[in-house]
């Protein structure tokens, strides 16, 4: 009896594990279903991290770009936000990367250090090349920027800039009652921009009447608080990168200036209120976003709230300008800016398909149908002559508000994050410094050498490191 | 008898080759790259000890890290210690519905990691929390928990709480793996609980506890993702903890080279505590059979 049982369990432990190994093996064995729609076209796969609605746009893209010709068959696929870079590494490092990544991570110099990804000089034919330095945005460029070429092909730019609720204004009588009651032309926002504050200092004055709080002194809701140190250093006519020179510039007088007034203005409305009021905002993002649901007057955003407001809050009157400079030295239309851009990995297997996408992306060949994206997804061109087709002429005088991004882009002022190899180390320290000194840990001064400190020790160990090699 | 180890080697194969593709070819690697400088892209270049100068004279953000650390394996693993014996002693006890009360407390130790951390972002949010609402209650104005120093850092210690559930039963099965008649004997010699919890139930159960307390502090020199998700290592890099910001130099800023030197930094460190331990645990804890 018993060893019946025994053989019994002996007999469904074998078949188990045969069931199991079979199951294993056809797993292995068997092809994955092939999605493609066009099989016999030559394969892009591409890359990118949108998701929800931003990937539609993205999937509608691609599906017009295979529709539109027969050679090549792009086949995106969205992946994390948080491990995209980690994948897009080890794919590389692995030799099966994708064709191309779209990409809004500060990685470019590091990647092009590493000769990870291709030079644009390398990708394109020269005249496509000499087109690309004529017809793109210089800030753009500046984007695409490492020791003297040309890394990755911008598909939209982040351009920020501030957003006023004229309910707020109005209700404290900051613009007239003859100012316009909503924007909804061009002569409407040429008129409202000459109501708004000239000057950082005077937004902030406005900021001040604009903060409520509730009957324990709780902020209710933020007028204006000049934040963030990389948009306000060119503000105040600093930045930290000096384009002619190629050289960083972090502990200078202007930057000290921006530093200053941002932890000043922190500190008379008290650090840690803002803190609790920042984290009792539940959303920031469609619908939820702060400004839209009142909890903020004015505020410093980009250009894709325009679209935003225009699906989730169509009602909301709001003006659009620029950040106003600081009063001694600031410099006008400035900022800090940055993007979505296309990369193709040095080792890519199809490169000339990858162009050819990216090309059909941005307009290269033709804008007027490129327009339709932008218009649709409301971003911004990083191509020129996308912003003078009629589409898109169409689109910002739908759009009034939109005009100042537009302006935006050709100003000299707007400053993405430099471009060295350590771009998202150098970030950080910026971030780390602007924290430090607005929590009032540490003095702005103090926070602006430590800067300097780590940021010189990085480029020497980074200069010793290829000096050896 | 050689075909059924053949038969066993084939079973465990997929393990095996995993191990040695994915731990043990890794492990042996790093040796040799923190030695380098290596961006994972290109060749690694040797620079000598060099990572290791770097980290131990030139980077305070690493003796920060390590600070942190050792800071919250001195606090949380005994914290864990005492609460996990403490519950297990209270659930041991013969009650009714005890049932309830041992799976109500050991159910958080099975919830997943994100979901658990997504909750207390919520419960400790300084306007909206539910921790602050019932401070307020109370006539107090609780902190920002999670975004101000020090509080965020000790907010971290207090979540580590929420999953003491896993050891907590494994010293419930130690409890009631001690042999009653030492109870007996105790009781008949006129041992009253108190007595009979500090000269039988806690010397019974060291074993249990040096388990529990090695394990703690592996895990301890390892944690990271509550850090990662709830407060990026912020504010001011005061939840930095060692693993996070190893993560951060390896996938951040692709100093793998940099990144492997700290791994193995880490690793003496943890074996060296392990080591201590044992060379000391003769003293402290007492088993069963007196080995």
């Amino acid at each position: 009896m018993k060893t019946d049982h025994k053989r019994l369990l002996k007999n469904l432990s074998t078949t188990i594990s045969l069931v199991l190994l079979f199951a294993f093996l056809m797993g292995w064995l068997l092809k994955t279903p092939d999605l493609r729609k066009y099989p016999d076209r030559e394969p892009v796969y591409f890359w990118h991290m949108w998701t929800s609605g931003w990937k539609n746009v993205v999937d509608g893209i691609c599906d017009d770009f295979n529709r539109s010709q027969d050679q090549y068959e792009v086949i995106p696929l969205s992946i994390p936000a948080k491990v995209g870079d980690s994948k897009f590494l080890l794919a590389s490092a692995g030799g099966d990367p994708p064709d191309c990544m779209a990409q809004w991570n500060q990685v470019i110099p590091q990647f092009a250090d590493s000769k990870l990804i291709m030079p644009l000089d390398e990708l394109m034919s020269p005249d496509e090349y000499s087109a690309f330095l004529i017809n793109t945005f210089p800030v753009a460029q500046k984007i695409a920027f490492f020791e003297g070429r040309h890394y990755c092909v911008p598909l939209a730019l982040d351009v920020r800039a501030c957003y006023f609720r004229l309910d707020h204004l109005r209700e404290e009588g900051l613009i007239p009652e003859s100012a316009p009651v909503r924007i909804t032309t061009q002569e409407d926002y040429q008129a409202m921009l000459e109501l708004l504050p000239e000057t950082i200092e005077q937004m902030a004055e406005w900021g001040w009447r604009l903060h409520r709080f509730d009957d324990k002194g709780r902020l209710a809701r933020l007028g204006f608080l000049p934040q963030w140190f990389r948009m306000m250093a060119p503000v105040f006519g600093g930045g930290f990168y000096d384009w002619e020179q190629e050289k960083l510039t972090l502990n200078t007088p202007e930057n000290l200036k921006a530093l200053t007034y941002i932890t000043e203005q922190n500190k008379i409305i008290g650090f840690d209120r803002v803190l609790r009021f920042n984290s009792s905002l539940t959303g920031k993002h469609g619908s939820d976003w702060p400004f839209a649901i009142g909890k903020r007057s004015i505020t410093i955003d980009g250009q894709w709230r325009v679209a935003q407001l225009e699906r989730y809050a169509p009602d909301l009157h709001y003006m659009t300008a620029p950040i106003p400079p600081h009063q001694d030295g600031g410099k006008k239309n400035a900022g800090w800016v940055h993007g979505n851009f296309m990369i193709v990995p040095a080792n890519a297997k199809n490169p000339d398909g990858a162009w050819e996408f990216t090309k059909f992306w941005t307009g290269y060949n033709d804008p007027d149908r490129a327009a339709d994206h932008y218009t649709e997804a409301g971003w911004l061109p990083p191509f020129i002559p996308i912003t003078k087709t009629q589409t898109y002429r169409n689109y910002v005088a739908a759009h009034p508000q939109f005009k100042t991004f537009i302006d935006l882009l050709n100003s000299p002022n707007m400053e993405p994050t430099p471009p060295v190899p350590f771009q998202l180390l150098l970030f950080d320290i910026i971030k780390r410094a602007d924290d430090s000194a607005t929590r009032g840990t540490i003095t702005p001064q103090r926070a602006l050498e430590m800067l300097e400190t780590d940021v010189q020790y990085e480029v020497n160990r980074q200069k010793a490191v290829s000096d050896e090699s | 008898m050689k075909r059924e180890g053949l038969k066993g080697y084939l079973f465990i194969a997929p393990w095996l080759i995993g191990f040695f593709v994915f731990v043990l070819i890794p492990f042996i690697a790093s040796i040799y790259l923190a030695f380098t400088d290596f961006d994972i892209i290109s060749s690694p270049e040797w620079v000598g000890l060099d990572n290791y100068k770097r980290l131990f004279f030139d980077d305070p953000v690493f003796w920060k890290s390590l600070g942190v650390t050792l800071k919250y394996a001195l606090i949380a693993v005994p914290l864990g210690t005492v609460v996990g014996v403490g519950l297990a002693l209270l659930l041991n006890l013969d009650i009714r519905g005890i049932r309830f009360y041992r799976t109500a407390f050991y159910l958080p130790s099975i919830v997943p990691m994100v979901a658990s951390c997504a909750v207390f972002s919520w419960v400790l949010n300084p306007q909206i929390g539910l921790m602050n609402s019932i401070l307020r209650f109370i006539g107090i104005e609780g902190p920002a928990w999670l975004s101000s120093e020090p509080w965020a850092f000790y907010s971290l210690v207090m979540i580590s709480l929420w999953s003491v559930g896993g050891s907590m039963i494994i010293y419930l099965a130690g409890l009631k793996n001690i042999p009653m008649s030492l109870y007996e004997a105790a009781v008949v010699d006129g041992a009253n609980a108190w007595h009979r919890t500090i000269h039988i139930t806690l010397p019974m159960l060291t074993p249990v506890i040096f388990f529990n307390v090695i394990m703690g502090t592996i895990n301890a020199f390892q944690y990271f993702a509550q850090a990662y998700i709830m407060t990026q290592g912020g504010p001011e890099d005061s939840t930095s903890f060692y693993a996070l910001y190893l993560f951060k130099r390896a996938w951040r800023y692709l100093d793998m080279g940099y990144a492997s030197a700290m791994s193995w930094i880490l690793f003496i460190l943890v074996m060296s505590i392990t080591v201590l331990l044992f060379k000391t645990h003769k003293k402290w804890v007492h088993y069963e059979n007196g080995s």
